[in-house]
């Protein structure tokens, strides 16, 4: 990608900055919710992309860090009264450390096996944090103390999701992304050509956990209690996938729109036919899938509106 | 790089492994002259392939030594023997298929590498190989024979010492294999060493200076090609038993 490109993207990126900064002055509490949510799921789809799109490992389990900052920000608030933005660097913190530990002998197995495995870590710490009384309150949950928080959360969101996007475009762009993509090619020629794959994908893992981590946070703190069986909910997860599956995973702005597309979608059908939103939502992406298998960027790719690769 | 002894860039003493009862590698000894361009040869599953990967990291060695320059390797992880400049491509290609042509190429420079020389080098790379105009194409629609030119192109990029090709010339039309023959014999000039797996006698007969031949798993000839297809044991290796005979070419 030439710097001219580069320099346009960015101008792109500070023009939806600049929309979004100023947006919820005219925006309804149903529509700056909305909004925020929108954004949250743009973060999880973009981070559960760079472990899952650029290195090719799938996780099933990615709500767990998701969980892991909410629990991190809602423990330090209500327990330890900590004010609530530093709350979101210890999510970050904590889940990056949680995804070492986990990552280092979990990115061991492949394929279906490393789903499987990273199904069974999310299932794992929703079930700690549900006896873990001690700590986590269990199953009862933690409440927060109310407060007005709409907008505080909203641009906590915005700035998350700008990083977000920029550190996934980064990385896509980088020679450190294109090692990524050569790890999910093909991991022993990989290997043969230099890489530290065990490295490598320990970075990318821990990249993709931290930024749930703090969405987590946000979001706990927006809708101001948390129990294990909301943020540890596994269909979080399968959004995750789905919409960087929909927009087309491996490149940025596919997540992005998948997200966009997805949530946006999901909230009309609830809206419209709530008893029959989960049909209309399937058929959405059996559609998906049997006309668009590499989602909306792969079909553009495949009828040459879109440039392949990433580096150009 | 302070050469080995004798100018022996690579060795293999005694390199054994075995899948299961099979014993693919058993007690491989030959030493790799530096600068020259040497062949592996033997019948299907002799176990090339196998010393191939013993010698690069891609499978570990149940016993036996694999000394660079004079120092044991055997074990090491397969991106360090990289870093110590010995490369090598694939029987079947692996070329990564869902990355372009230039991707395929930066991915295997190291990060410490600046930008702009790792494309300028890729750049000139793919030129050498005669893949400019697929730059920005996918590496898994390229041919096969093409395919072939990006991965040994790809293993040329940080401008290894030890060069080992497994059957390069498999699948690969005439013209571009006298291309890719040009390319390997200007590496030579270079300083560089290669060691070719291959089946097709034509290129191991008129383009390598030593042979090495294989057969379960162990070593039973070596010499200049002039020697080996002379060479009884290496004809009963082939093709059985008989009274007299030469490995003929092609």
């Amino acid at each position: 990608m030439t710097q001219r490109e580069h320099l346009r993207n960015l101008a792109l990126l500070g023009l939806l900055a600049l929309v979004l900064a100023v947006l919820p002055s005219g925006l309804s509490v149903y529509l700056l919710s909305f909004a925020m949510f929108t954004m949250m799921y743009v973060v999880l789809a973009l981070s559960w992309n760079i472990i899952s799109g650029f290195t090719g490992y799938t996780s099933f389990g990615h709500v767990a860090f998701y969980g892991i900052g909410a629990y991190a920000c809602a423990i330090l608030v209500v327990d330890h009264s900590w004010p609530w933005l530093p709350t979101l660097v210890m999510a970050a913190l904590v889940a990056g450390l949680v995804a070492v530990a986990i990552g280092y002998p979990v990115l061991r197995l492949k394929g279906p096996y490393f789903a499987i495995a990273m199904l069974g870590m999310a299932e794992g710490t929703r079930v700690v944090a549900t006896v873990w009384d001690g700590l986590t309150h269990g199953g009862v949950g933690i409440s927060f103390p109310s407060v007005e928080n709409s907008t505080s959360t909203y641009y906590a969101m915005l700035a998350l999701m700008l990083i977000t996007i920029a550190v996934a475009y980064l990385v896509a762009h980088s020679r450190f992304g294109i090692r990524l993509n050569a790890i999910r090619e093909d991991e022993v020629a990989a290997e043969a050509i230099g890489i530290n794959v065990t490295r490598y994908k320990l970075v990318a893992f821990v990249l993709s956990a931290i930024f749930p981590a703090v969405a987590g946070g946000i979001q706990a703190y927006k809708v101001l209690y948390i129990e294990p069986q909301a943020v540890f909910f596994v269909q979080i997860t399968i959004a995750m996938a789905l919409m960087s599956m929909l927009g087309g995973k491996g490149t940025v702005i596919g997540p992005v729109i998948g997200a966009v597309l997805l949530y946006t979608a999901q909230e009309l059908t609830w809206v419209n036919f709530p008893t029959a939103h989960l049909i209309a939502y399937g058929l959405f992406i059996i559609v998906v899938a049997r006309f668009m298998p590499r989602g909306l960027i792969g079909f553009a790719i495949d009828r040459g509106w879109v440039r392949k690769g990433m580096v150009h | 790089m302070a050469p080995g002894a004798n100018g022996i860039v690579l060795e293999a003493r005694d390199l054994r492994k075995a899948f299961g009862g099979v014993h693919a590698v058993d007690g491989c000894s030959f030493a790799i002259p530096r600068g020259k361009i040497c062949g592996l040869i033997g019948p299907n599953g002799s176990g090339k392939t196998t010393t191939f990967n013993l010698l690069t990291g891609v499978a570990q060695p149940d016993g036996g030594q694999v000394l660079h320059n004079g120092v044991d390797i055997a074990g090491l992880k397969p991106h360090l023997v990289f870093r110590r400049g010995i490369t090598r491509t694939f029987q079947i290609t692996r070329v990564f298929r869902e990355m372009t042509v230039l991707e395929n190429m930066l991915s295997a420079t190291g990060l410490d590498v600046p930008e702009r020389v790792a494309r300028e080098r890729a750049g000139e790379l793919i030129a050498l190989v005669k893949l400019s105009h697929l730059r920005g194409e996918y590496g898994g629609r390229l041919s096969y024979g093409q395919q072939k030119l990006l991965e040994f192109a790809r293993a040329l990029m940080t401008d290894p010492d030890v060069i080992l090709l497994d059957e390069p010339a498999a699948g690969v039309n005439r013209t571009l294999l006298q291309h890719l023959l040009e390319q390997i014999h200007r590496l030579q000039e270079a300083g560089k060493t290669i060691l070719i797996v291959e089946h097709d006698m034509n290129v191991i007969m008129n383009h390598c200076e030593r042979i090495f031949v294989m057969d379960y798993g162990v070593k039973i000839a070596e010499g200049p090609p002039s020697e080996i297809q002379g060479d009884e044991r290496v004809t009963e290796a082939y093709f059985g038993r008989r009274r007299s005979g030469v490995v003929h070419a092609g």
